[in-house]
């Protein structure tokens, strides 16, 4: 950009982050949406948890296989903590949406392919390797409205039916599930550079983000292939316990983020290559 | 310094060969119409011209810019304008939201007045437009910003004649402002009401440069007529009259020799019907560059859809 500027001075248009701020306005609904919708469910099961009797928990723990509640993180169900991070965290979270986010990656590039909208992008003065990071980082705006939005909503409803939860313990929670979704999204990213028709790209992620997390839940038991769980992104993020007691390794979500780098840098490599 | 300047340029598809050594240039303040019929290379040309392919051998410049140089590229996109064949916008925005957006992008000084010309509904959202309101808002988004060079594929499919005028019209005045035009069609009429100049593309190969003048010469015209009488022979005679085809109810074929003498031999038979038309593209290349080109013409390269 400086090169321009020099060899002519009366340029002005040095377009920042354009494509980020036109992104994210285009998310703002449906961030909204989501947002409340979140909220209203994180509402409905605060609601649950305070009609159910004690003795009621122990009953649905012994009535589950230990795979499940393994699965689902559901050992204390019976506290507002366990019971918020088996019915929300574990399931609409880590599972939910991660998918949700890799899912939206996926169809970020090849949509624009197919509806031939990426041949106007690309008669911008822009390079493609900015157009796909400011793509990228307009996610951003749901993954971080979402966890300020539905963790402040939580909050207040676990207090409106008498029950306490350590506010630092649900905001490292959702914090900590933002490089979690990152990384989905980024899976769904590469996915979207890589494949031509986004139906094809969207689905795929779909599919990869749900076998990861089986493959984390599956081989969680067995201790030959317990190996096999660190390739799964969900390893590196146990809402749960973040709740109960606050523990959490902070080498997993280094891991997640040195892992969503990489998968930038992938799809870096295959937009830059690719012919549109 | 050329405006753009393509050398040898080639790109393959694997199974197909879209576009085969091609080399042009276009000089700058020209209208310069790329002609071919469907699938000849023109839209792979284009793409190849804006960076969204790389050829396989071969090279161009843009605006002094190397195609095959993304940073010099991009300093160049700044002073070009594009309208792609197929326009792709957001559906859900409206007309207003996606020209906020390129005027932030690459300016927008001439867009206000540029809406003066063209209407697309901006204030509607984009699912909502027809494809004359999509061509539109296209040709706004390509021009606002007032770049030297536009380029455009296939520019007024979709506009309804009254505005495939209008827009013949801008073209002229953007070129006396010194703009320099590079447009692709398969429409022969619309390339000879606004271009300078015209390369023809057949097969992914550059079959003919010319003046548009000396094009529509030797294109000819197509005459259709119907007669009462036995004609095909007495027509076949004259000079200049090429690829007589007869049909049950009349005969058709291409005259490229002098009106009068067409309209003399015409008065010595009972026409029933007539029609003298632009040939299709086809057909010139059927007079131009021989039957068997023509044939090869028509042949389709997936890749340009």
């Amino acid at each position: 950009m400086g090169k321009l500027v020099q060899s002519n001075p009366t340029e002005r248009w040095n377009p920042m982050l354009e494509t980020l701020k036109y992104e994210m306005s285009r998310r703002l609904r449906g961030t909204t949406i989501l947002t409340v919708g979140l909220g209203l469910y994180v509402a409905f099961i605060v609601w649950y948890f305070s009609l159910l009797e004690p003795s009621a928990f122990e009953e649905v723990l012994q009535s589950l296989p230990p795979a499940m509640s393994d699965a689902f993180g559901m050992q204390a169900i019976g506290t507002i903590e366990g019971f918020l991070g088996g019915q929300i965290y574990t399931f609409v979270w880590l599972l939910a949406l991660g998918i949700y986010f890799a899912y939206t990656a996926a169809g970020l590039i090849a949509t624009d392919i197919e509806s031939d909208r990426m041949d106007l992008l690309l008669s911008f003065p822009v390079a493609r390797s900015r157009l796909l990071t400011e793509k990228f980082a307009a996610l951003l705006l749901p993954i971080v409205a979402l966890n300020v939005g539905v963790g402040v909503a939580t909050y207040g409803l676990v207090l409106s039916i008498g029950e306490t939860i350590d506010p630092t313990h649900l905001a490292l929670a959702h914090l900590l599930s933002i490089p979690y979704l990152l990384v989905c999204a980024a899976i769904g990213l590469v996915l979207s550079v890589l494949v031509d028709r986004a139906a094809v790209a969207e689905r795929a992620a779909i599919g990869l983000i749900f076998l990861l997390w089986l493959v984390e839940s599956a081989v969680g038991a067995a201790e030959d292939f317990a190996w096999i769980q660190n390739i799964s992104p969900t390893h590196y993020y146990s809402p749960t316990p973040v709740l109960i007691d606050g523990s959490y390794e902070l080498l997993d979500s280094g891991i997640l983020l040195a892992a969503c780098l990489a998968l930038l840098v992938v799809s870096q490599v295959l937009f830059q290559r690719r012919d549109i | 310094m050329p405006t753009i300047e393509v050398n040898d340029l080639t790109k393959d598809y694997g199974s197909v060969r879209a576009v085969d050594s091609l080399s042009f240039t276009v000089e700058s303040g020209e209208v310069f119409g790329f002609l071919g019929p469907n699938g000849a290379g023109k839209t792979t040309t284009i793409r190849s011209l804006l960076g969204l392919l790389k050829p396989t051998a071969g090279t161009a410049t843009v605006l002094g810019a190397d195609v095959h140089d993304e940073d010099a590229l991009i300093d160049a996109k700044r002073r070009i304008g594009y309208l792609p064949a197929h326009l792709g916008f957001d559906e859900e925005a409206t007309g207003t939201d996606v020209l906020d957006y390129h005027e932030s992008v690459k300016g927008g000084s001439r867009r206000d007045e540029l809406l003066e010309i063209f209407t697309p509904p901006v204030e509607r959202p984009i699912r909502e437009y027809s494809t004359g309101n999509r061509r539109m808002l296209g040709i706004v988004q390509a021009f606002m910003h007032d770049p030297e060079l536009v380029i455009m594929d296939e520019p007024t499919s979709g506009l309804d004649p009254l505005k495939q005028e209008e827009f013949n019209e801008f073209v002229r005045s953007e070129r006396e402002r010194g703009k320099t035009l590079f447009f692709s069609s398969h429409v022969l009429s619309e390339v000879r009401r606004v271009c300078d100049r015209v390369g023809i593309l057949r097969g992914g190969e550059l079959v003919g440069l010319e003046d548009v003048d000396t094009l529509l010469q030797q294109g000819g015209k197509r005459v259709q007529i119907r007669t009462t009488d036995e004609a095909s022979g007495d027509f076949a005679e004259l000079d200049g009259v090429i690829d007589m085809q007869t049909f049950a109810d009349g005969i058709q074929f291409i005259y490229t020799g002098e009106y009068n003498t067409l309209l003399g031999e015409l008065a010595t038979h009972d026409v029933r019907e007539i029609e003298i038309s632009e040939p299709p593209l086809e057909d010139i290349f059927m007079h131009y560059y021989g039957k068997a080109g023509a044939v090869e013409s028509d042949r389709e390269v997936e890749s340009d859809a």
